[in-house]
């Protein structure tokens, strides 16, 4: 059975150590408060942890559904925080990178699998690649993404749509790449 | 190729897979989109595309440490619920490991029931504030009364958190509103929520429940009532 099926609280805490960095590194990627994004990093693993018996292998490995909680509960804190208080950036300056000398095969594989995203990302046209960005990490619907750049709203989904399907096909099926 | 005609195979509905898979829509269109997908096969081929593209966007985001604190807050609560739906696991345990406990399996039945009064017992007086900290949580799974779902409402220190799952969506003008019940009379909070593509959502309820004999939720008119104006889709009796 899956670690992530069992009620034990010991086979979660596996998951947790696997899967805690990355989720925390997507949420203040997002919220650029350390206070915010450990709080939806909590609310989403303990989402995990209550929902477990609804994982379904099928739609993904456990460590995208979690980021995909984790994305949503970000995107759910920045939105109700004002747009003016959206600008502030790094207010605990963390900057702990992880360190590099872990390489085992799965971290080696990782770390090939963000270059490739960021490269796929930044290889992208400006302006599609913005778009992405603002609306991903940002949090900001489309309509906000069209105000903020006047740009029409449907330029702006189009923007998003390209930049996806070139991403796509220089990936080809990333989340593939690795399994946890 | 220009930005609007982009070749896409979902332009007749709108274009929203891409951003839909970016979290990019709003609330209310993402609650069209969702229903929409039921419907239209080729949204749905194309936001299983895309959605490969957005599933990976977290590894270009730059890698940093969790905080060793936050494993403690997490795990911490993990253990505590973990402690309190044990029942599932404890017989098992008593059937394999024999010694002091050895003759409950040759009667399971009378062993599931002394487990379940033992876990029944420790839930009651986790519950009526006689330890301390974590001891005085509990759970109270709620009745839900929608036509999916779960609800659970954690309970600790006086206070309650909801927990949802597999809720229908709201539609767009309306939301979930949750209802403190004391003294028979449902009492509104500033609680309202919707849920997830998924039909989840984690609600902290306001203010204290003690006295509270149910916690309800009912759907609402956005900016949510003074006094419910349907019946509850969920019902959490504490009392």
């Amino acid at each position: 059975m899956q670690l992530v099926y069992s009620s034990r609280a010991d086979a979660f805490e596996v998951i947790y150590d696997r899967h805690a960095d990355a989720a925390f590194s997507l949420a203040y990627r997002m919220c650029n408060q350390r206070a915010l994004a450990e709080d939806v990093v909590q609310e989403a693993f303990l989402s995990v942890w209550r929902s477990r018996a609804r994982y379904d292998r099928g739609r993904g490995s456990v460590r995208t559904w979690l980021l995909g909680i984790v994305h949503n509960r970000a995107i759910d804190a920045l939105r109700r925080r004002s747009v003016r208080d959206r600008g502030i950036v790094n207010d605990e300056g963390i900057e702990e990178r992880i360190p590099a000398p872990e390489r085992t095969d799965v971290e080696f594989a990782r770390r090939e699998e963000a270059r490739q995203v960021r490269d796929a990302l930044e290889g992208l046209p400006g302006e599609q690649s913005r778009v992405i960005e603002l609306a991903y990490f940002g949090g900001l619907t489309h309509v906000q993404i069209a105000s903020m750049l006047d740009t029409p709203v449907g330029t702006i989904k189009g923007r998003m749509r390209l930049g996806l399907a070139k991403m796509r096909v220089t990936l080809g099926d990333p989340t593939e790449a690795v399994q946890p | 190729m220009s930005e609007q005609g982009t070749g896409s195979t979902s332009e007749g509905c709108g274009g929203n897979a891409a951003p839909y898979v970016l979290g990019a829509l709003t609330e209310e269109e993402h609650v069209e989109f969702v229903a929409h997908l039921q419907s239209c096969a080729i949204c749905r081929e194309e936001v299983s595309a895309l959605e490969m593209v957005a599933n990976a966007l977290p590894a270009a985001a730059p890698q940093v440490l969790a905080p060793v604190e936050l494993k403690d807050r997490v795990m911490a609560t993990v253990r505590q619920e973990a402690s309190l739906s044990a029942p599932a696991a404890s017989p098992r345990r008593a059937q394999s490991r024999g010694g002091s406990f050895g003759w409950l399996q040759w009667r399971p039945a009378l062993a599931g029931a002394l487990v379940a009064a033992v876990v029944a017992l420790a839930v009651v007086l986790a519950g009526s504030g006689g330890g301390s900290g974590a001891a005085r949580a509990r759970l109270v799974h709620a009745q839900v009364l929608a036509p999916t779902g779960t609800a659970t409402i954690h309970l600790s220190e006086g206070h309650a958190q909801l927990d949802v799952a597999d809720m229908p969506q709201t539609t767009p003008n309306r939301v979930y509103e949750v209802w403190l019940k004391r003294n028979g009379a449902p009492q509104p909070t500033d609680a309202l929520f919707t849920v997830s593509s998924s039909g989840d959502a984690t609600v902290g309820v306001p203010g204290s429940v003690n006295g509270v004999s149910e916690i309800l939720v009912t759907s609402e008119p956005r900016g949510g009532s003074r006094v419910p104006t349907r019946s509850p889709v969920i019902v959490a009796r504490l009392s």
